[in-house]
């Protein structure tokens, strides 16, 4: 859990930074004054970002249908909210945005089994240390016999999430190791299962989990040599926020003295236990159904408005006037140089800097964008396939250039590329899958929680490929009809 | 006192660097059928299609009912154009949609004639044309002939005050080209005034006015029927007939 910020989000903090430079000057800077704790009380409410795909600190229970977070940390969360006298929100979201997502005011405090690496502290200021976990590595049952610690997977393949300080840990002390990183626990354990590794370094607490869940498993001490803070974790805030700080100490204080964490996560261990207690998938058919919801949700509003900005567009740049022109080739050049998932990182945080959008409109926005630039360039080859004696015999008559575009060319282009509009709008369907990563609760997102809560890895993978099959192929056949239908009327 | 329709004067056009309209003159006055003939490559085309500013003359004025086009802007451009129908070699019917549709649309979209009225129009321009059990077939199921016929009525449905034709008869197989040729003869007949840029030798003897042989971007030769065809003056004009009457 304890992840290193990637390059991707390195990235994205970069140019949010860069927009927030001329957005708004550092303002506690200016004024000298420090307001985080008074913005907390004043608002009534402590929204807490975290990644809930790491029990016991923090993950998806099913109660009733609705999933709900759960953990220790959400515990701890809790308790410091009503120490403040403030209400808990609770924001999920990849473990790799929830920096950025501090940097931008998404969220007022990260708990999500975070620890305070001397990296992560130049840039995000620390609660003190509520609880201190372990190393270990998860087995095989089987191969119990063959490791003791560390030390025994020397050239041996072993697994850690990527970019993660367990990463590191094995990278550096184990000698000669091949490490495999994947970026969720759930698939580095079916990698254990089919033997690409034969070991996977995990915090104790997480590791306890997976081996009360799975009777096919086991846990060793890993034993490794623990320098500052990677064995910690602590409670992130946005740099400066002295006195949120110092109030959330409090709370801490009183969590470590009581010894309250030992109570949460016992807790939380109930919790798992029923988590496992029902793991059909027909037991989470309404994680899935609202997966597909949204996943449909978003595709559908894309192609609408990806259809529209996609004509504009494609009408920039079939424009006379240069600077139109340039402009509409800059934007579809640009968002087609660009992954779709970086775009949908920048609407969220580096629009977010200025007005607060909801991840899910975020997530269209993106998506709508990006779509747009492609259906531009469909658009675009559509037009230039209708011969231009068609617009000469239009404009001989006396319509104008727009009747033209409307009534001869547009309606020719849109048969023309009807087969390619449909391909866009499947693979919507698909790509859109990458909104997952800002918390939007799409079909991919809810495979994840659904992975998690079960701790099983494949079914539930199964069971989404079915389901976008099912969307992608039934979606495939009605275009079809109407492109039949299309071709038969003309 | 014969009125004056269409008056061009010193028309220059070129595509780059090359001089494809050189310095032409000439007058059509209302009820006049024009036909433009010569050799392929002569500019033919390009001088038609400048008549109504699908090409861009470079230099030079077209005068149409007193207006100069060359100094108009797009939205007078297209008021005028309603006023000259065009006739092209490829039909260019819109094929998204029906043969009536085709004939109704400008008059709907242009004049804002009603549903009814244009639909009526229409009809009654495709019984001229003798086409009117055709009205809801698609373009694409239509003979070349039929589909010429269909968009000189598309064209007659503006009301126009000149036609255009630019080869009207060159894409047909030859069977066909009789039923085009009658209806253009039909509407001659009826006053309308009339340019043709045409390789029908046959037409041009019997209903132009006047015929304008055009060789090498310059009107070489201009007269009567008879002038050209039984006594031309030019040598090219000449060579050209020669070589028509071989073939
Ligand atoms: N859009 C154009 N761009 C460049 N050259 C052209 C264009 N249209 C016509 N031309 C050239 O102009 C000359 C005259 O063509 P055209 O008017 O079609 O002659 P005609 O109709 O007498 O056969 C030809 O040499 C042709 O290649």
């Amino acid at each position: 859990m304890k992840k290193i910020m990637s390059w991707l989000m390195l990235v994205v903090t970069l140019s949010v930074a860069l927009l927030g430079g001329f957005a708004q000057p550092s303002h506690a800077a200016t004024t000298g004054t420090e307001d985080s704790l008074a913005r907390v009380k004043a608002k009534g409410t402590l929204v807490m970002g975290t990644s809930p795909d790491y029990p016991p600190y923090e993950f998806l229970v099913n109660r009733g249908g609705k999933e709900r977070v759960v953990g220790m940390d959400v515990d701890i969360a809790k308790k410091i909210a009503k120490d403040l006298g403030v209400k808990l929100v609770i924001k999920q979201m990849d473990f790799d945005s929830l920096l950025v997502a501090l940097e931008t005011n998404k969220v007022d405090m990260v708990i999500s089994g975070m620890s305070p690496t001397p990296a992560r502290k130049k840039s995000v200021d620390f609660s003190k240390v509520y609880y201190k976990g372990g190393q270990s590595i998860i087995i095989n049952k089987a191969d119990k016999g063959l490791y003791k610690d560390k030390d025994s997977f020397e050239n041996k393949s072993l697994g850690a999430q990527t970019g993660s300080i367990q990463y590191n840990l094995g990278k550096k002390q184990i000698k000669g190791s091949k490490m495999k990183g994947l970026a969720k626990i759930s698939d580095l354990i079916l990698a254990l299962k089919s033997h690409k590794a034969e070991g996977v370094i995990m915090e104790t607490p997480s590791a306890q989990a997976y081996v009360d869940n799975d009777p096919d498993l086991a846990m060793i001490n890993g034993k490794f040599d623990l320098g500052s803070g990677e064995n910690d974790t602590a409670i992130g805030f946005k740099k400066g926020s002295t006195s949120l700080v110092n109030a959330v100490n409090k709370s801490v204080d009183e969590i470590t003295q009581k010894k309250l964490t030992k109570t949460y996560l016992k807790d939380a261990g109930t919790y798992m236990k029923t988590n496992t207690h029902n793991t059909s998938m027909w037991h989470y058919s309404g994680y899935f159904l609202k997966g597909v919801e949204y996943t449909l949700l978003i595709t559908i509003i894309s192609v609408f408005f990806g259809i529209l900005l996609g004509i504009l567009f494609a009408l920039m740049r079939l424009s006379k006037m240069k600077l139109v022109h340039a402009l509409g080739v800059v934007y579809i050049e640009f968002v087609r140089g660009t992954p779709l998932m970086i775009q949908v990182m920048f609407v969220y945080f580096g629009i977010g800097l200025f007005i607060n959008i909801p991840a899910l409109i975020a997530g269209i926005i993106a998506v709508s964008l990006n779509s747009a630039a492609y259906v531009a360039e469909i658009i675009r080859g559509g037009i230039n396939s209708v011969a231009k004696g068609q617009t000469e015999a239009a404009r001989s008559l006396g319509l104008s250039q727009r009747q033209t575009f409307q009534s001869v060319v547009f309606p020719q282009a849109l048969k023309n590329i009807w087969p390619a509009l449909g391909n866009e709008f499947v693979s919507l369907i698909k790509e859109s899958s990458i909104v997952s990563i800002i918390g939007v609760t799409d079909l991919i997102y809810q495979l994840k929680a659904v992975q998690t809560a079960t701790y099983k890895g494949v079914i539930p993978i199964v069971v989404a490929m079915i389901i976008y099959f099912i969307l992608t192929f039934s979606l495939s056949k009605v275009l079809n009809h109407y492109e039949r239908k299309m071709k038969h009327d003309a | 006192m014969p009125e004056e329709m269409i008056a061009i004067e010193n028309i220059n056009k070129k595509f780059g660097d090359t001089e494809v309209l050189k310095d032409l003159n000439g007058k059509v006055e209302k009820g006049q059928v024009i036909c433009v003939i010569g050799p392929s490559g002569g500019g033919k085309s390009t001088f038609l299609r400048c008549l109504n500013m699908l090409e861009q003359p470079t230099s030079g004025k077209i005068m149409f009912e007193n207006s100069d086009l060359t100094s108009l802007n797009e939205s007078q451009i297209n008021q005028l154009r309603e006023k000259m129908g065009m006739v092209f070699q490829s039909f260019n019917l819109f094929s998204n949609m029906t043969v009536v549709e085709n004939v109704k649309l400008a008059p709907i979209k242009v004049k804002k004639m009603s549903n009814d009225d244009a639909q009526k129009l229409a009809l009654k321009l495709l019984a001229q044309v003798g086409l009117a059990e055709k009205a809801d077939d698609y373009p694409a199921s239509l003979s070349g002939g039929q589909q010429q016929r269909v968009a000189i009525a598309r064209a007659l449905a503006m009301n126009p005050d000149v036609m255009l034709f630019d080869e009207p008869t060159s894409a047909l197989d030859p069977e066909m080209v009789g039923e085009v040729l009658k209806v253009m003869q039909d509407l001659a007949n009826e006053g309308m005034t009339m340019v043709v840029v045409t390789h029908e030798m046959g037409f041009a003897k019997n209903v132009a006015d006047e015929v304008w042989f055009m060789d090498g971007g310059v009107f070489a030769e201009k007269g009567t029927p008879d002038q050209i065809f039984e006594h031309p003056q030019n040598e090219r004009t000449q060579d050209f007939l020669a070589k028509i009457l071989e073939a």
